[in-house]
């Protein structure tokens, strides 16, 4: 179908230049054209059919990035406590292989349980811990997957694992594909943004939010936290917008009229990137002006003009699905609880998790009260979660953990109040309902109208997915 | 975006047709008789009608399938549309005033060729096209992975641009990257040729394990030497049977014997001025341990001369170093690897090679050299197809296979085999020397015709493949900047060493794990080629990536043009381009005197070696007036726009004027395009 329109597309646009003849009465033509049918019958980012009846619009993935602990957040295993400092039976860890084998982790195989308190939150009675008090009353707009199952230990590599499904560098990333299978309904903004909070940057990077083999029209365009909110968007110094109007205009009188002499349509695309350029200097300052919420709304978040934090990037992530942006990513670290300094799962956890409870439950609640939920999927998880053997450095941490951990979904047409899964009662693997990264992969494309096998790229001599050759829609997932 | 919804489209058509492909090959017999895997065979050029418009037999095998559809090939395209296409394709600079003029005033029948033969002289040859073969070798001064470690690598870059330019025949070419120190007195560039298999990534987190990684490079090794130099995806049998082409997995592990024996070290490399400066302080060294050998023992002065050597010797002069491949001394075994998991080693294996190919020539001598060679046998069917499409790719936009990485049957067949076939066995014919094969394409009749787009072309071949025009190319990134270098008269021709810097926004090395400093270069560094760039896989130079570089974590060998806002909002808003405009502006006006309409000209020629036509003089005489008027009545502004700028002593409110028309030309499409 995705094939179809593109035809469809080329076909129109040759049409136009087919038409058209080379003198000037056809620049005047092309220029009383609608500027947004233009641009959209020009643009890749232009929405574009789906596959079938999608559920969701748009995506708002909240990525823990370090990979957080089920077993202190979701996945409450008081037989995981009661055994604490037992060794976990060789049937568990045989032939498992680990993180920091040679190192740190040589010989860990005793059994830690959590320090936190869980309790029961909502009609569903999910379990959620101590550390997530706000996110507990918005249990029942979430499914909560806790058999979650990934291939790779090493944060990179994982990470990647999670956003483009392979480990592997360059291929790419779900928010990539999302876009390039059905564009984006934003005409002023790129189709996937990324923003990140926290002490680092996430492992890896950029090509977190790469386009791969896919053009990089596609690719995550960050919203930074300082300096100019995108890349090169202020004019230079001494550019005020007239300036920068009547120059775009110049650009565009001497690229109509070349269009029209060599006939070529990739500069009426020129044309139409440097309008959305243009309008992107005026809309991403606006976007990112939070002032202009109530105080009611910014108290919700925790959110702070002027601060970086991820409670801003929460509320900012409304705003872009507000404005029509298709994928927004959120990474904030730090995750990775292996017990050194500055990775406790005492008060660095606390830290952590204090600064996404709040902003999470905000985010749900307000795009519920704006009837923005159902159309939005909400994703949170890592790339993997930690063992439920403990790690000991300067205190007892947790390691990577690939066979089971916990992610929630919300919105988008996945079900309230739903428990996915079940772990063994060492949190170690899925005893039933094993959910891989594939699987939640196939799931997350099916809400937005999208099947995994047919949202294909062609790339080194074969079809390249999303899911690669596996995945299947998790169905005990959809409302 | 034509070439991605081509691209798009191409899959959904690819699809249809492989089916049919597919059928047609088990009609053919099955396996081993595809296409591709039979030896290029060289078939006279077909006769033409239109005799008079061939120039060399490129132009018969063209002619003869556009005389099929009944099309005739366009006109030779303007003298300087063709002059700066020629300079833009073969040294990725556009070409002065001084040569349009030439060019012009040249009413010689060879003008033409006597253009080229200088360009494929010139050192910016080995910089434009050695760049292409560094996206294939995945070279970046990084690391990868997540810490992205820097590394120092630029020896390897340098020695492919230096290979470029001397025009090593290919074949030695390739043999010295696969197997260089294994070579007879193997020299220290032959060495360091070797580099082209270390351009893999390193890992260096935390919890790894290295063996791991080690066979992930092997992986990568084998998937590149198929991609690069067979348009072959090796790396679809790493883990099972080829789904399509006739490879088993066993094979794959047979080639992965020939790099298990590698050793991966880090060795000096000393430059001619490292070797020099070295040679010289061993001097110095020698004659001082004369003397204090000759010395009486004891005296002051032999102290003196003693605690001299001793200092001396440990100030000798460093050398520059490089990743390299070494054959290691105690073998290693090879293993099949279940599913490719290296934790999961089945039976052993044999150095060896796919059965489809040509056989290997001595199994008893089965090592690493041998491979190489047999890599570039004049018996390998694809090596030199490959290699001429891709050059094919880059003078006409896409090859004469579009799946330049794939030749097997899910590829697309040759829009003109028996001319592919010609090439390669062209390419052969002239010992495989790339300049040659280069001068061949570019004089073509076909190369030279105008890229205008043609109602009757457009409806029965609307994606070129018959080559009825030529194409419209936006420049690469790296071109871009190059190209707005020269034209603003700033750019550096210094060549070769370590990477440099040219200015990046602020906050751009923070998006990988570490926070990395990118310190501007200044003087001479800030305006080289961007080949010398040092190039960060995880965080790339946002001007270059923007403009779709590739990233260097795999072979690259097709870039794709994208065309988005952020690009224009690059051209339009950042700094770095911006001093180019400024720059720009001052050659302008010192470099032209006379009156506003002259020095307009001159900079449209600048950017485009043709004149401005009324409509184009009058839109830039619009900005300029506007602009000169507005910034004589508001001083301020002139003074804002310039701030922290050269202004080379002119009056503000006239250069940031003209500074505003060269931003205009600098981002209009045609000069970032190669027509």
């Amino acid at each position: 179908m995705i094939m179809d329109a593109a035809n469809l597309q080329s076909q129109t646009r040759r049409h136009f230049f087919g038409q058209c003849g080379m003198g000037l009465g056809s620049i005047a033509l092309a220029s009383m054209m609608d500027e947004r049918a233009m641009a959209n019958s020009l643009n890749s980012f232009a929405p574009k059919q789906p596959h079938f009846a999608p559920k969701a619009k748009n995506v708002i993935f909240l990525f823990m990035a370090g990979g957080p602990s089920h077993l202190d957040l979701f996945d409450w295993k008081p037989e995981l406590k009661r055994r604490h400092g037992q060794s976990i039976p060789d049937s568990f860890t045989k032939g498992k292989r680990f993180a920091f084998m040679n190192s740190s982790f040589k010989d860990a195989n005793k059994l830690q349980g959590t320090i936190r308190d869980f309790k029961q939150h909502g009609q569903c009675g999910m379990w959620v811990s101590e550390c997530f008090p706000h996110i507990g009353t918005v249990a029942d707009e979430l499914t909560l997957v806790r058999t979650c199952k990934t291939e790779l230990f090493n944060h990179a590599p994982a990470k990647l694992f999670m956003n483009t499904g392979t480990g592997l560098f360059g291929r790419p990333s779900m928010g990539s594909w999302v876009t390039y299978g059905i564009g984006t309904e934003s005409r002023d903004l790129p189709g996937f943004m990324v923003l990140q909070s926290g002490p680092r940057g996430p492992r890896g990077g950029g090509v977190n939010w790469a386009s791969g083999f896919l053009p990089t029209s596609f690719q995550g365009v960050p919203l930074r936290g300082n300096g100019d909110p995108i890349l090169n968007l202020a004019s230079p110094k001494g550019i005020d917008g007239v300036r920068q109007r009547n120059s775009i205009d110049a650009v565009r009188a001497l690229n109509l009229k070349r269009a029209m002499e060599t006939g070529d349509p990739e500069i009426q695309t020129r044309i139409a990137s440097y309008e959305m350029a243009y309008r992107m200097q005026t809309s991403a300052p606006e976007l990112i002006d939070i002032k202009s919420e109530s105080k009611a709304t910014l108290d919700l978040y925790g959110a702070q003009p002027g601060k970086a934090s991820f409670a801003n990037n929460c509320l900012l992530a409304r705003r872009l699905v507000e404005r029509g942006v298709r994928f927004v990513q959120l990474y904030h670290t730090n995750w990775d609880s292996h017990g050194g300094p500055s990775q406790t799962l005492t008060k660095d956890f606390d830290k952590v998790t204090k600064d996404v409870d709040q902003p999470c439950a905000a985010l749900i609640r307000d795009l519920k009260a704006r009837g923005l939920l159902d159309d939005t999927l909400v994703i949170w998880g890592g790339e993997f979660g930690r063992t439920p053997m403990g790690e000991k450095r300067e205190t007892p941490g947790r390691n990577h953990h690939i066979d089971a951990f916990s992610m929630w979904f919300a919105g988008g047409g996945i079900k309230p109040g739903n428990l996915v899964g079940e772990t063994d009662e060492f949190g170690f693997g899925a005893a039933k309902d094993e959910c891989h990264v594939h699987d939640l992969h196939a799931t997350i494309l099916h809400q937005l109208g999208l099947d995994h096998e047919r949202l294909t790229f062609r790339f080194q001599g074969r079809d390249f997915r999303l899911t690669d050759v596996k995945g299947k829609v998790i169905k005990q997932m959809l409302a | 975006m034509s070439n991605s919804t081509r691209l798009i489209a191409m899959t959904f058509w690819r699809t249809i047709f492989c089916i049919s492909a597919f059928g047609a090959l088990v009609l053919e017999g099955g396996e081993g008789e595809h296409w591709a895997f039979l030896k290029p065979q060289r078939h006279n050029p077909p006769k033409v009608k239109q005799a008079d418009w061939p120039r060399n037999a490129i132009d018969y095998f063209i002619l003869g399938e556009l005389e099929k559809k009944k099309l005739a090939p366009s006109p030779q395209a303007e003298k300087t549309t063709l002059l700066r296409r020629v300079h833009l394709d073969l040294i990725g600079l556009p070409p002065s005033s001084a040569e349009v003029h030439a060019f012009l005033a040249d009413q010689r029948p060879d003008a033409f060729e006597r253009v080229v033969d200088k360009l494929l002289a010139s050192p910016h040859y080995g910089e434009r096209w050695g760049r292409f073969w560094l996206d294939a070798a995945r070279y970046a001064d990084s690391d990868g992975y997540s810490h992205d470690a820097p590394r120092v690598m630029w020896r390897y870059r340098d020695w492919v641009i230096a290979s470029f330019n001397a025009d090593q025949p290919f074949d030695q070419f390739v043999i010295e990257q696969l197997a260089g120190d294994m070579l007879p007195k193997a020299t220290q560039a032959q060495r360091i040729a070797t580099g082209f298999h270390r351009n893999t990534q390193i890992n260096t987190e935390g919890g790894v394990d290295k063996e791991q990684f080690r066979v992930d490079s092997i992986f990568d090794r084998i998937a590149t030497t198929g991609e690069v130099m067979f348009g072959l995806t090796f790396g679809c049998a790493q883990c099972h049977d080829h789904k399509f082409d006739p490879f088993k997995q066993v094979e794959f592990y047979r080639m992965f014997a020939f790099f298990n024996q590698v050793d991966e070290p880090r060795v000096e490399t000393p430059t001619v001025a490292e070797s020099k400066a070295r040679a010289a302080h061993d001097a110095k060294v020698k004659s001082l341990q004369v003397k204090v050998n000759g010395a009486e023992k004891g005296t002051d002065e032999q102290k003196k001369n003693q605690k001299e050597l001793v200092a001396m010797k440990k100030k000798r002069p460093g050398a520059t170093t490089s990743l390299v491949m070494r054959q290691r001394k105690s073998p290693r075994k090879t293993f099949r690897f279940v599913k490719g998991n290296f934790t999961r080693p089945s039976e052993e294996v044999q150095p060896g090679v796919p059965a489809v190919l040509h056989p290997f020539p001595n199994q008893e001598k089965a090592n690493r050299l041998e491979f190489a060679r047999w890599v570039a046998s004049p018996e390998n069917p694809l090596l030199a197809r490959v290699t001429v499409n891709r050059m094919w790719q880059h003078h006409f936009g896409a090859g004469l296979v579009e799946t330049e990485n794939d030749f097997g049957t899910q590829g697309t067949r040759p829009t003109n085999h028996a001319l592919l076939d010609w090439l390669a066995t062209e390419f052969m014919r002239v010992k495989w020397s790339r300049k040659a094969m280069h001068r061949l394409i570019v004089t073509s009749a076909t190369y030279r015709q105008s890229s205008k787009r043609r109602s009757d072309l457009t409806q029965t071949d609307p994606y070129n493949q018959l080559l009825g025009r030529q194409t419209r190319l936006r420049l690469e990134g790296e071109i871009i900047r190059d190209n707005a270098l020269a034209i603003s008269g700033l750019l550096s021709r210094k060549m070769s060493g370590p990477g440099v810097f040219p200015p990046q926004p602020d906050g751009c090395m923070n998006l990988g794990q570490h926070a990395r400093s990118w310190k501007a270069s200044t003087g001479e560094n800030r305006f080289r080629r961007a080949v010398y760039t040092f190039r960060w896989r995880a965080t790339p130079h946002p001007a270059l990536k923007v403009f779709d570089t590739p990233d260097a974590f795999a072979a690259c060998t097709r870039r794709l043009r994208s065309n988005t806002p952020l690009q224009a909002l690059t051209l339009l808003n950042d700094p770095a381009y911006f001093e180019i405009n400024v720059g720009f502006a001052r050659r302008i006006l010192k470099g032209r005197q006379g009156s506003d309409a002259q020095k307009l000209r001159f900079a449209f020629r600048l950017c485009l070696a043709r004149e401005p036509d009324a409509a184009e003089t009058k839109i830039l005489s619009g900005v300029l007036q506007r602009e000169l008027a507005a910034f004589a009545k508001t001083p301020a502004e002139a003074e804002a726009l310039l701030k922290g700028y050269e202004t080379g002593g002119l009056p503000k409110p006239g250069l940031a004027a003209w500074t505003m028309v060269a931003r205009v030309l600098m981002n209009t499409d045609e000069t970032i395009t190669r027509e």
